[in-house]
């Protein structure tokens, strides 16, 4: 990138640095931390310890570019802040429908907004929800309303949603596998409330994925990689504006995977279900378009920028080399941060507010499109109405007063960031065609090759900790005798009474012989979804028999129930050959 | 103590966050404890799998909640079929409040987040009871 002269120059100067620097280790000997003889990220990636204009040799100029255009190492989008700051999504969701309401409200008037100044909600079902249950199951005790709202049924929508445009409103529903029941849900109560689905704008996360790493139980990968295709086919039909699918690489990390692992991992599943979509028949600039990102940030400042930059690099790069796609649209990789909470202790809590606040300033030099900021307290608990508004202020400090807004990608063109970057995409691209070689991600999955690579990682950063190699506040170093906890947020008693009570009226209340005939087809859909080749799924039976069950008042645990038993439903560690 | 200690890990299905566990899992096993992992959606499946492998300790991984009527159950089951000598510990994210509580139940120690496995490793080996 530089001519001949200034590279010649560039050496020297970098000769010259390398004998001052050395001669200061060698000073230190063995006093001379680790990171000083030979730095590395926290994914192993190898560090120099000062970048010059030689570093920057090997890397193609074009691979860069310029924000907005390809292959968009830079971001998506010509303008970056400029116009518009990155949205403030926080999650939201915990007790009875109305609880998780009146946070919204709240925090919409705190000034929680997403693009276009649209209100935007990112709600989160309770794990009773997540495991396909209805609050009357024995294995629903204590669990109610807890880590997410109590919302299982078409009438809990209402309760959710009632007095809000739905045409205008952005939701995004965070289930984990019961995504099938809880978009028909929506979708039936949005025909309820006279909104089709043409115009309901929202996420629904479709990561079955995510199941390779994570420990909830689930359908077998190839049954969930099915479904996913099957809503993206579905949607590329009647839901123009909403958006498919969440790339779960924020899961990946939090379980231990390491940066060049989210950003590798999350490229061979794009892979992957691109070519699935072909086969059930949707044009990949369709499908694409639709899809979304979850990307962690973690605390390794620079490597996490540079994963984002080189995620969009490799992104566009391979689905416009493999499947030939020219809308930009279909090459963008829209991210939703969330800062990794991960890396929030439960000592010390008040910490966790630096670490958040330098994750969040990351993400914000990154580029992305929407931010979550971890509260304080969750490493303990569902976040207070404070530590929640606290996680706004942290976006709207750094949106409003540090003029980092202004100008596009602002780290571009940094010897060391360029480099880093062009080494995170080498790394991750490597470990996605490794993963092709093992016949795709499904493949990878059902062997468990991908949960030992992250559980490897995990250990190995354990390790770290415990050892003092890697340092963490308040927990291997700089310790406090005080061990109070932070004032917790709790989830009221009543909210699982009244949860039970209400799901119990409502299936005496609705109409019996609807439901039956609604849940008798529902049944003989997922049947036939379970026999169906890749190739078949894009019919959409499937997704209209949920939604007229749904119209007819099935419950989440009800339907979740027809899908287990057809399609199976398991711990992850069990699907490993 | 037995010769080889056996180890029941179990993390409720619902809940996600398994990290913790399977980390704990690896170290219990590299210190030669035979360990089992499962996950269960109710108590009585983890007593049970006790009873089918003849385990000596029974350790309990929650961080999301709803760990209290799991313990509950638990030492209920445990009663029911004469394990009043099992080893019950607990791991994950669970209020100081609630460990009080759970520790006159019987858990005997709570590894929570920033709890190094050599602890936990150490306080098996030492509070391990002695089948009769």
């Amino acid at each position: 990138m530089f001519d001949k002269d200034i590279i010649a120059r560039a050496e020297r100067d970098e000769r010259d640095w390398r004998q001052r620097y050395d001669r200061i280790v060698e000073r230190f000997g063995e006093a001379a931390p680790k990171r000083a003889k030979g730095p590395s990220t926290r994914s192993g990636l190898p560090l120099k310890s000062a970048y010059f204009p030689s570093d920057l040799d090997d890397i193609d100029y074009r691979r860069i570019g310029a924000p907005g255009g390809y292959p968009y190492t830079r971001g998506n989008l010509a303008a970056q802040y400029q116009m518009m700051n990155w949205a403030n999504q926080p999650v939201i969701g915990f007790g009875l429908p109305e609880d998780t309401r009146a946070r919204m409200d709240a925090l919409s008037q705190q000034g929680m907004t997403g693009y276009f100044g649209q209100n935007f909600y990112n709600l989160l079902y309770d794990l009773v929800s997540h495991e396909g249950l209805d609050p009357d199951d024995p294995a629903a005790r204590g669990r109610v309303g807890q880590c997410g709202m109590a919302v299982y049924s078409v009438a809990d929508m209402a309760r959710l949603f009632d007095g809000l445009d739905l045409a205008k409103i952005n939701v995004v529903h965070i289930t984990d596998y019961q995504v099938v029941p809880a978009l028909a849900q929506y979708i039936a109560y949005g025909r309820r409330r006279g909104v089709p689905a043409e115009a309901l704008r929202g996420n629904t996360m479709n990561y079955y994925h995510q199941s390779a790493f994570c420990g909830m139980s689930a359908f077998p990968p190839e049954q969930g990689h099915k479904l996913a295709v099957a809503l993206i086919a579905y949607c590329a039909r009647h839901m123009p504006q909403w958006n498919t699918t969440n790339f779960v690489g924020y899961d990946l990390e939090e379980t231990g995977g390491n940066a060049v692992q989210e950003a590798g991992m999350m490229l061979a599943y794009g892979i992957e279900l691109v070519r699935s979509c072909i086969e059930a028949g949707v044009a990949p600039d369709l499908a694409l378009s639709r899809f979304g990102f979850q990307i962690a940030q973690g605390n390794d400042f620079f490597e996490e920028i540079a994963k984002i930059r080189a995620l969009r690099q490799i992104w566009a790069t391979t689905m416009q080399e493999r499947f030939g796609v020219s809308d930009p649209r279909a090459m963008h990789v829209r991210i939703h941060t969330h800062t990794a909470g991960a890396t929030l202790t439960a000592e010390q809590p008040l910490v966790n507010l630096i670490r958040t606040t330098l994750q969040a300033f990351g993400a914000a030099l990154s580029g992305v499109q929407a931010m979550e900021v971890a509260a304080y307290d969750e490493a303990y608990a569902i976040p207070t109405e404070e530590a929640a508004t606290l996680t706004l202020r942290i976006q709207q400090v750094i949106q409003e007063e540090t003029n980092i807004t202004s100008v596009s990608d602002p780290l571009a063109g940094s010897y060391f960031m360029e480099k880093l970057t062009d080494q995170m995409a080498r790394a991750a691209t490597d470990l996605a065609e490794e993963i092709e070689r093992m016949g795709g991600y499904i493949a990878a999955q059902r062997q468990g090759w991908i949960r030992t690579q992250i559980e490897n990682s995990a250990e190995q950063w354990r390790d770290q900790v415990d050892s003092g190699e890697s340092r963490l506040v308040g927990v291997n170093c700089y310790q406090s005798d005080d061990h109070r906890e932070p004032d917790l947020f709790t989830v009221d008693e009543r909210v699982e009474r009244i949860a039970i009570e209400r799901i119990r009226a409502h299936r005496q209340e609705r109409d019996a012989g609807k439901f039956e005939a609604a849940m008798a087809e529902f049944r003989a859909a997922v049947g036939l979804f379970a026999e169906q080749p890749m190739a078949g799924v894009g019919d959409d039976r499937l997704m209209e028999a949920a939604i007229a069950a749904a119209e007819a008042d099935a419950t989440t645990g009800e339907m979740m129930a027809a899908m287990k038993a057809a399609l199976g439903w398991d711990a992850p560690y069990n699907f490993a050959a | 103590m037995p010769e080889v200690i056996r180890v029941l890990l179990a993390k409720p299905t619902h809940d996600g966050h398994d990290r913790g566990v399977r980390y704990i899992a690896r170290k219990f096993r590299d210190a030669g404890f035979e360990v089992i992992f499962t996950t269960f959606l109710v108590a009585d499946e983890v007593v049970r799998m006790a009873l089918e492998e003849d385990v000596d300790v029974i350790g309990i991984s929650s961080s999301s909640h709803g760990h209290m009527p799991v313990f509950e159950d638990l030492f209920a089951g445990l009663r029911a079929h004469g394990l009043d000598d099992m080893l019950v510990i607990g791991g994950g994210v669970i209020s100081a409040k609630d460990q009080s509580v759970l520790q006159e139940w019987g858990v005997s120690a709570i590894f929570g987040p920033g709890s190094g496995a050599d602890d936990a490793v150490g306080h098996v080996r030492e509070n391990v009871r002695r089948k009769s």
